[in-house]
Parts: C-alpha cells; sequence; structure tokens
C-alpha cells in the first residue's frame, strides 16, 4: 500500500512530488537591532507553526550571500539549528549571491526528491543595515569580477543602469515609462504587511511635477531612486515535504512543479549581447519543461525586480511578451494584481524590499501565498493555479527559476 | 522694572534683522506636497513636542540630533541662543521635519540640526537643502560651516554637496571635523539638489498655518501620541 | 619588483588564438588548460605546454552602453563616476572608466591606462576611454 502511494505521489517520469507546507516571513525593513540568526529562527517558527509541526525536520538549508561579511558571523546554519533546537538535523548553508534563497530551495527540493529527506527547513535572511549604505553597496558589488569590474568602482546599479541604457536606445523605453513600474509595485506593496516600503508613490511624485527630478534624482542614469530596490533587513522560510507524506501537516501543500537554474558569464562585458539575458531564459525554459506547461501557463509572477527594468526584461525573457513590448503590457494594466497577468503582487523586491540572500524564499512565500489565497485584501490574484518565481543572482549570471502549483 | 526681569534683559542676546526665508512647496514622491517655511517662535513649544520622543532613540544617532536639537531650539525660544533660526517641513498641516541653524555674522552661516520624522520621503534631504537655499540665495552668505553626526547626514550633505572640508576652524557643535559649502559649491550643487515652488498656494499654505504634532514615529514602532 | 605594469592585457590562446579578457583558465572555444604559476600545480608538465600570449588592450574602441554613477561604494570619495562598456576592433569588450563630456551610444573612443582607485595608499590602474 505504501509502495503504491509513492508511485502515485511521482510525476510522470518517475520523480518524488514535493511539496510546500508551511511558510513565515519577517518584516522587512530595518531589523539592524536584531541578531540575523534570530530574524532567520522567528521566519523559521513561523513556517513551522504555519505547518503545524514542532520538530520532526529532517534538513535545515539557509540561503544566505554575506553574513560573513555584513554580520562577521560563519556557521549560521548550525547557529539556526541550535537556537530552534533542531538538532540533530542535517544543516548546510547555500550561497549564490542575490538567488541564494532560490538556490537553497533548489537544494531542498534535490534533497527530498533523492530520497535522502523527506522534511526540509529552508530559510533565507540577509541583515544589511548593519553597516552604513556605502558598505552595503561595496558589498553586493563584491559579487563583480575582482579584477577588471569591482575595482573600478562598478556597482548592480551602475551595471543595471547601463543595461537600460542600452535598452532604452534599442526599443525606446523612457524614464516616464520606469517609474510606471515603481507606482505599481508601490501600490501591491502598501498593502502587503511584510514590505519595507509600504508608501504610495505617485506618477506626479516620481516623473511629472517639476521637482520629480530632485526628490527622485539619479542613482546611475538613467535609473533614479524610485527605480530601484531599499535595503532591507529580513527572512523568509518554507518547510517542504514529499507529497508522499503531506497529509500529516496542517494545510494542503502546494506543489513544486517546476524548477530551473541556469549560469552566464560573470564579466557582463563578455555576453555576445549585452541585451540578452541568456540564464533567464535557460531558467525559465528548464523549469517549464519540468513542469509540462508553457509561459500562457502562468498565472502571476514574481520577477526580481532590483531595478525596474528587470521586471520588464526578465517578462521578456520568460516569455510573457516579445522583447520590448512588456512596457506596452503594463501601461494596459494586465500585470497589475487586477490585470490578466499580475507581477510582484507582493510589492517585488522595488518595494517590498531586497534583503539579498531572503530575496528568493520571500518569492516562494508569497507564490505559496497567492496560491493558496491567503493573500491580503487588494492584492489576491484571482484563482491563481500556477505562480512564477524569477531569482537573479549577479547582474545575471547566475539565475533560478521556480514554478508552484495549486493542487 | 524688576531686578530680576532687567538681568534677563541683559542676559538675551542681540538679535540681528534676518530676512524672512518665503515659504515654497515641494511634490514629495507620494504626490503630498510639503510645505517649507519658517517657524515662529511662539511655535517652539509644539516643536519641542515634536522632538522630545526621539531623544533615547539610539537608533542612526537620533537621540544625539533629537538631544541637541531640544536644546538649541530651547535656548532659541528661551532667548540664549543669537540670531538662530528654524525651518519648517509639514504635510497637511504635520510636522515631517526640520531643520535649524544660525547667523554667525553677514558672511558666516552656522548650520546646527536637520530632523526627519516622516521617513520613506527624502524629506530630510529637501529640509537640508531649503536651510542652504536660506544661507546662500536669501541670506547672500558667502559660506555656511556644516557638520555631521550620524554616517546618513556624511553621506546626504559632505558627499552629495562635495563639502570643503576645513578641519582647521571650529564648528560650533564641537569637535566633529567642520566641512563647509561656499557658495560655488551650492550652485553647482543646486539643480540636483535644491527644488521648491514659491509662491505657496494660498490654500496650501494655509495647511501649515496650525502645526500639527506627528502621531506616530516610524523610529519608534508601536509609539502613540 | 617594485615598478607597476600599468598595461591592461587580453590574453590569447596559444591553441586555437582565441582572444580573452580576463584571462580565464581554460579556453572558451578550445577547452585549452592556463597555468598561472608552477607552485599551485606540482605536476605542472612544461613540456609542450605554450603559455598564453598577453596582449595590451589599447587603440580604439566603439562605446555600446554608459553611466554616470552618483551612490558609489566605500573607497571613492567622488561625487559621481562614469563608466562605460566598449568593443574594440577585436572583438574584445571591456568595463572602464569613461572621461568624454557627452557620450552618446556608439560612438569611437580611444583607450589609455590610468588610475581609477587608491585605496589606503594603494593605487590601481585600469582602463579610462577617452575621445578619439
Amino acid at each position: 500500500m505504501k509502495k503504491k502511494q509513492l508511485l502515485k505521489e511521482k510525476t510522470s517520469n518517475g520523480v518524488r512530488k514535493v511539496g510546500v507546507v508551511g511558510i513565515g516571513h519577517t518584516k522587512f525593513g530595518n531589523l539592524s537591532d536584531y541578531e540575523l540568526v534570530d530574524i532567520m529562527a522567528y521566519a523559521s517558527l513561523n513556517a513551522m507553526e504555519d505547518a503545524g509541526i514542532d520538530g520532526g525536520i529532517d534538513q535545515v538549508i539557509v540561503g544566505n550571500m554575506g553574513a560573513g561579511m555584513l554580520n562577521h558571523q560563519t556557521g549560521i546554519e548550525s547557529a539556526l539549528v541550535s537556537t530552534l533546537n533542531l538538532e540533530p538535523a542535517m544543516a548546510e548553508l547555500v550561497s549564490n549571491g542575490p538567488a541564494s534563497g532560490s538556490s537553497a530551495f533548489k537544494m531542498g527540493y534535490m534533497a527530498i526528491v533523492s530520497g535522502m529527506v523527506d522534511v526540509v527547513l529552508v530559510t533565507a535572511g540577509e541583515q544589511m543595515r548593519r553597516v552604513t549604505g556605502w558598505e552595503a553597496t561595496d558589498f553586493v558589488a563584491t559579487l563583480s569580477h575582482p579584477e577588471v569590474e569591482y575595482p573600478y568602482g562598478l556597482t548592480l546599479p551602475a551595471f543595471a543602469a547601463m543595461f537600460t541604457r542600452a535598452y532604452m536606445a534599442k526599443y525606446g523605453l523612457t524614464e516616464r515609462q520606469l517609474s510606471l513600474i515603481a507606482v505599481k509595485d508601490h501600490l501591491n506593496a502598501e498593502k502587503n504587511p511584510f514590505a519595507h516600503v509600504q508608501l504610495p508613490v505617485t506618477m506626479e511624485g516620481i516623473a511629472d511635477s517639476c521637482h520629480a527630478s530632485v526628490v527622485n534624482s539619479y542613482v546611475s542614469e538613467p535609473l533614479r531612486l524610485y527605480h530601484m530596490c531599499p535595503v532591507s533587513d529580513g527572512a523568509s522560510s518554507v518547510v517542504m515535504c514529499a507529497m508522499d507524506g503531506a497529509a500529516r501537516f496542517k494545510k494542503k501543500p502546494v506543489r513544486i512543479a517546476g524548477i530551473g537554474s541556469a549560469t552566464d558569464t560573470h564579466c557582463v562585458h563578455n555576453r555576445k549581447d549585452p541585451l540578452d539575458l541568456k540564464a533567464v531564459r535557460l531558467a525559465a525554459e528548464m523549469a517549464y519543461k519540468m513542469a509540462g506547461i508553457g509561459p500562457q501557463d502562468i498565472s502571476f509572477a514574481e520577477l526580481h525586480d532590483a531595478f525596474v527594468i528587470l521586471e520588464l526584461c526578465l517578462a521578456e525573457e520568460v516569455g510573457f511578451f516579445e522583447k520590448g513590448k512588456a512596457i506596452e503590457a503594463a501601461e494596459k494594466g494586465e500585470t497589475e494584481v487586477s490585470g490578466r497577468l499580475p507581477i510582484n503582487p507582493s510589492g517585488g523586491l522595488k518595494a517590498k524590499g531586497h534583503p539579498v540572500g531572503a530575496t528568493g524564499i520571500s518569492q516562494i512565500h508569497e507564490l505559496v501565498k497567492q496560491l493558496r489565497s491567503e493573500a491580503e485584501k487588494g492584492r489576491q490574484v484571482k484563482n491563481p493555479k500556477y505562480g512564477l518565481a524569477i531569482n537573479f543572482g549577479g547582474f545575471g549570471n547566475n539565475v533560478v527559476a521556480t514554478i508552484l502549483a495549486k493542487e | 522694572m524688576n531686578i530680576a526681569y532687567e538681568l534677563e534683559m541683559k542676559l538675551r542676546p542681540p538679535q540681528k534683522e534676518m530676512l524672512p526665508y518665503p515659504a515654497k512647496f515641494i511634490t514629495m514622491a507620494s504626490g503630498e506636497k510639503m510645505v517649507i517655511r519658517q517657524a515662529k517662535r511662539e511655535e517652539i513649544p509644539l516643536l519641542l513636542e515634536v522632538i522630545e520622543p526621539l531623544i533615547k532613540v539610539e537608533k542612526d544617532f537620533y537621540d544625539i540630533v533629537a538631544a541637541r536639537f531640544y536644546a538649541e531650539l530651547l535656548g532659541f525660544f528661551r532667548y540664549r541662543v543669537r540670531d538662530e533660526y528654524c525651518l519648517v517641513g509639514t504635510i497637511d498641516g504635520v510636522v515631517t521635519s526640520i531643520c535649524n541653524g544660525r547667523l554667525v555674522n553677514d558672511d558666516l552661516g552656522m548650520s546646527y540640526h536637520t530632523m526627519t520624522i516622516k521617513r520613506g520621503l527624502r524629506c530630510g534631504a529637501q529640509m537640508f537643502a531649503a536651510k542652504m537655499e536660506y544661507h546662500i540665495e536669501i541670506l547672500n552668505q558667502k559660506e555656511v560651516f556644516i557638520v555631521a553626526e550620524s554616517p546618513i547626514g556624511f553621506r546626504r550633505w559632505m558627499i552629495e554637496y562635495q563639502l570643503e572640508p576645513r578641519f582647521h576652524v571650529q564648528h560650533e557643535l564641537g569637535g566633529v571635523p567642520t566641512y563647509v559649502l561656499t557658495r560655488d559649491l551650492y550652485f553647482a550643487a543646486k539643480e540636483r539638489l535644491v527644488t521648491g515652488t514659491r509662491p505657496v498656494p494660498e490654500e496650501l499654505l494655509k495647511t501649515s498655518d496650525t502645526l500639527i504634532l506627528p502621531e506616530e514615529y516610524p523610529q519608534i514602532p508601536g509609539w502613540h501620541r | 619588483m617594485y615598478r607597476v605594469d600599468k598595461n591592461v592585457y587580453a590574453y590569447k590562446c596559444p591553441k586555437c588564438g582565441q582572444l580573452h579578457y580576463p584571462a580565464p583558465m581554460r579556453c572558451k572555444k578550445c577547452g585549452y588548460r592556463r597555468y598561472p604559476e608552477q607552485e599551485i600545480e606540482p605536476n605542472f608538465q612544461r613540456e609542450g605546454y605554450k603559455p598564453w600570449e598577453k596582449t595590451p588592450l589599447k587603440g580604439s574602441c566603439k562605446l555600446l552602453t554608459y553611466t554616470r554613477l552618483w551612490n558609489l561604494p566605500i573607497g571613492f570619495d567622488q561625487r559621481y563616476l562614469d563608466f562605460g562598456l566598449v568593443e574594440f576592433e577585436n572583438g574584445i569588450r571591456a568595463s572602464g572608466r569613461l572621461l568624454v563630456d557627452k557620450p552618446k551610444i556608439g560612438m569611437k573612443l580611444n583607450v589609455r591606462v590610468g588610475k581609477i582607485k587608491e585605496f589606503y595608499g594603494k593605487v590601481c590602474y585600469g582602463l579610462q576611454f577617452v575621445k578619439s
């Protein structure tokens, strides 16, 4: 009987099915008074509570980019297990820049699929406000090439700005159109209790008024302050399990339908086409293939909009829109919560915040929340079936795509 | 005339006639209009109430800025600081941010403090810009001495305006290294950092007539007036 | 030994001639290995191994995109810095400092090597793109 059940819970290619049964999240923002591990523990306990368990975790996987640098602390995976009193659960740290969270999630999935474990707690966190803005900018920039990029003072906003400039030249996108995306994201974040910036911004305020060029000044031309994510602290957590054992949890599982990931050149200049985000495309294709669906089946998406340009370009790379056309859909309101294909109903990195290592799990958290129809009033997507998350490491050099499905 | 009053008159510093800061408004990112105007002496007690809850907030050096700001405004109100002024920023009458400073002489301004209560809109950056505008453009001064007491302040003022380090001169706030805004530096930064519209439409200006205390402080979660 | 080599180099694969910047440990076209130091490879066989040829990055290039960065990381005290991404005539692409007044995508530039950073007394040299 048990064997029969197990077979039933496998996908057509014979792979064990995995689902998410618990989610937890801290508020994103300035949490610098707390210890990083405590923040992660808080999110973990919320996820366990949501799953209706108080232990029974086989493995803990932590996603984090920079505790060694920012907190001067290593071994946070062991520290987390210990503060949660989950010993002797296995514990590992997964690091993949700003895509650390999704990579940790992928590793959790692989661990369960392998049959080695049944229940995995994946917790991702980052604390960037313990240091000054200069140091935080420098910290993120350390993921660029140490000889031919970093020493010049190039930062992630600079790469994004150069990308935006080239995109504008090719497709005619304007700064004002970029602001439209920011306004939509802020509107969604205002309704998200976990969001860092719960402040609506208006087109008048950030683009149209005669004061806008000062109020919304350039950070890296042509990108302005409100075209970029804030620097945030925060953590998010999920409990994943094999679907064959999901019945013992409090809530119905949300199924992991597809995961894909791919890399691209470390140096941005070495890409054949500076506007080609190949790793995004390949990761999404892999996830679609695994899920047996295509972009037309996705009900909503959480895309890594650390810079608003990325919401547009990622939407194009994953096949939602033709190249250069995403802005038209945004202008028609198609990507709003009530639109045909809502994008970043959480507020996205842009307004929900971007504690780099935590972002991937935060995106998964949002997918689960939406697919369970538990999102707050005004930002719940209507009858979602499939949700897609794109977590973007480096400037597109290590990308993870995740598709979750309503069971 | 009683002796106490006579003594009080002796203690009070002489006050210079200062051109008033002409009110302006700025459309913030939220679309809200922030009115920036000069605070009247009789409004200082209310501004002290605005500041008071922040005196014990260590995060982002609010404690040191709030405690010193409180003392400076009290000194202004009780006639113990010479030629001081205070500017106030309001949205719908609610105080969002304040800044102050004083005139050392006709040519030299002394910037004191800038404090933001409402966060996320960069109100403080606009208040600091207004303060520099007051010294350089309205009062026509040659230089303003400035210090930073927090990393955020250092980034906003010293780096944004590329202020000239002049560590051998003494700022009135103590030993923190002194930086100087010259007229050239101000006008070089003006287009990028200083904005606002004058005159403020009557209806909008009216909203700022009676200052309203903030009900909540993002710096003190859970605190309500 | 204290003289600073101020050149910035592209590396040519000795087997297939493919140019790389920066130097990889394995040719992207033919897979030929690059041994940087004998010390880290005890089984290094010098016989038959051809070292990679260094070619200074110089000459004219085309500006592909650019930005003016106003928020600099720690270690830079300037108010802003301009950066460009260029393509050299030999196909090599690189990022570097842009030192032209009115940059325009597609404009011809020349490259030179100059100081890009000074941190705790250590000077770093790198690519600067100037008007051709």
